[in-house]
């Protein structure tokens, strides 16, 4: 089967590592979201990705996995061009890879251990359910959860919900695992059980993970390489001590967490909060 | 001015074009998963939450549609004296046209909604999102299974719908309206042939299939939103209305042909 998908791929040559992109352009409408962006995502390292909210982080990482096909630019998985296969195509190499959504995903209608069995149903002949009651049971503990089997997503909590998408996202043991802001929502301890079990997983598996955060105290610990997207463009790109000591003011703001001079300037303004009262109907 | 019509024009070719090959990749999932047996727990589930649950409601239907029939054309009937053909009249618009379409419309929003309403859902929560990046097609997972229920499912409940149709007609003729019983059995079994009884059931399977891809479609586009997945519930019945008119319409014209041209010669084979 492996077989089949490769002699399909182009294998155009592309730069070294994993995963990498090359001129990605992404417009929805006439938003231009990623400009003319290009990446190399290195074998077994964590990449982190950070920017504010609706820079496209989220749409560079769906482009990785060929989730969202790019207006122009290649993406590549291991020097095949992955970004004009068709679907039927990328159901075998998906299968290379783990994504977690940010808000999990899971399927409601299945319960926890449904959830965390299904890409393997999917793609693996189960003859001992045994041992898959086993594999589903190191899962949830690895992400703290050992005991919600029976669960379905609706009786778990935001953070419950997302440990168990990452016990899903890890079932098949991929290669590459995408993190969609695996921390928010959760509680700083959890954050931290994601963030060590993120370099678990690299030291002990060998596994490539992108993550997108917002959280600095979680990129700055898990990351071998931090990225910084901002209006559609990487504006920053290295480890973290380079990103700390980073120039470009944009960088320093987000990574301090400081609102700006212009948004400080607006909410200073007399007569933006407005004073009026208003009355309930039936006041006399 | 020009800008608009021409926009509009494009995005409603755009909108048939993906319309179409959504219909082309559920027929051939569909085909596919006839033949792979890991498949069947899927449809079995599907055929439960869309057959089992949609009896009472389809036998209702059918049941009222036999009695308001009787009652509506008994006095133009029994002008004309000929009230003992009540039950031709009624047990041929049952089996032929108003069991059929009424049993569809039914389930068009029954059906129709829930499937829209789930999917759209699964959709806006990144489901579907999640289901290919796990490597597995979401039209096999999600719509193949609710096609092939639909589509096996929409001729035993339009039987069913008959069969109600046809008691429901019985009784208010012959036990209200005073018909006698043995004349209304005797003209309904004149009238009333095999090939109604067929194309009655043919039907539910284009209508069942239609219901099926047109709410699935529905549900895998709707846009964001609790707005977005109720606007696509109501577009999904709307269209699924429609196309059951027009599927009407277009299969009443065939059978009608194939029946003038086939039916007489059956005598001969």
């Amino acid at each position: 089967m492996k077989k089949k998908y490769e002699n399909n791929l182009d294998t155009e040559k592309s730069s070294n590592g994993v995963l990498s992109v090359k001129n990605l352009t992404k417009r929805f409408g006439t938003n231009v979201v990623l400009d003319n962006i290009s990446l190399t995502i290195e074998d077994g390292k964590t990449t982190v990705i950070i920017g504010p909210s609706g820079c496209g982080k989220t749409v560079l990482v769906k482009h990785l996995i060929a989730l969202l096909r790019p207006n122009s630019g290649e993406v590549y998985f291991k020097k095949h061009r992955i970004d004009n296969l068709s679907e039927n195509e990328l159901n075998n190499i998906r299968t290379h890879y783990g994504f977690l959504f940010q808000g999990g995903a899971l399927f409601d209608s299945l319960n926890v251990t449904e959830n965390i069995i299904f890409p393997i149903r999917q793609h693996c002949k189960i003859t001992d359910w045994k041992e898959v009651e086993e594999l589903v049971k190191s899962k949830l503990a690895m992400v703290g959860l050992d005991g919600f089997q029976q669960f379905y997503p609706s009786n778990l909590s935001g953070g419950q919900q997302k440990r168990v998408a990452l016990a899903r996202a890890i079932a098949l043991n991929p290669e590459i695992i995408l993190y969609d802001e695996p921390t928010t929502g959760l509680d700083p301890i959890r954050s931290d059980v994601i963030n060590e079990l993120v370099l678990k997983l690299q030291k002990e598996l060998g596994v490539t993970s992108v993550v997108v955060t917002h959280d600095m105290n979680s990129a700055y610990k898990i990351a071998d390489r931090i990225i910084m997207l901002h209006n559609g463009k990487i504006i920053a790109d290295g480890n973290a001590d380079h990103i700390r000591n980073h120039p470009h003011p944009v960088v320093q703001q987000f990574i301090s967490g400081q609102v700006s001079e212009e948004d400080l300037a607006v909410l200073r303004m007399r007569g933006n909060i407005s004073h009026t009262q208003f009355l309930p109907r039936d006041f006399e | 001015m020009i800008g608009i019509v021409g926009a509009k024009a494009i995005s409603g070719v755009g909108n048939m074009g993906r319309f179409s090959r959504f219909i082309w990749q559920s027929m051939v999932a569909s085909l596919r998963s006839c033949s792979k047996t890991h498949t069947y727990s899927l449809i079995w589930t599907q055929m439960y939450f869309i057959g089992v649950h949609s009896v009472p409601v389809v036998m209702i239907t059918g049941a009222f549609v036999g009695m308001t029939l009787a009652v509506q054309t008994y006095g133009q009937l029994a002008g004309m004296g000929l009230e003992e053909y009540l039950g031709s009249l009624i047990n041929i618009a049952v089996v032929k046209e108003l069991g059929p379409v009424l049993t569809a419309v039914m389930l068009a929003g029954r059906i129709g909604g829930a499937l829209t309403a789930e999917l759209g859902t699964m959709n806006v929560t990144e489901q579907i999102d999640a289901i290919r990046s796990m490597g597995t097609d979401p039209v096999k997972y999600l719509v193949a299974p609710r096609i092939l229920a639909c589509l096996l499912l929409t001729p035993v409940l339009i039987i069913f719908a008959d069969l109600l149709g046809i008691l429901g007609g019985y009784l208010v003729s012959v036990v209200h309206l005073g018909i006698n019983s043995r004349a209304y059995w005797l003209h309904s079994a004149n009238a009333v042939e095999k090939w109604d009884v067929f194309i009655g059931i043919i039907k539910g399977l284009f209508f069942g299939v239609a219901i099926a891809v047109i709410s699935c479609y529905k549900g895998f586009t709707c846009k964001e939103g609790a707005q977005g997945v109720g606007k696509a519930c109501t577009e999904a019945f709307v269209a699924s209305f429609i196309s059951i008119l027009a599927l009407d319409f277009a299969l009443v014209v065939i059978f009608k042909a194939i029946y003038d041209t086939f039916w007489p010669l059956r005598s001969m084979v």
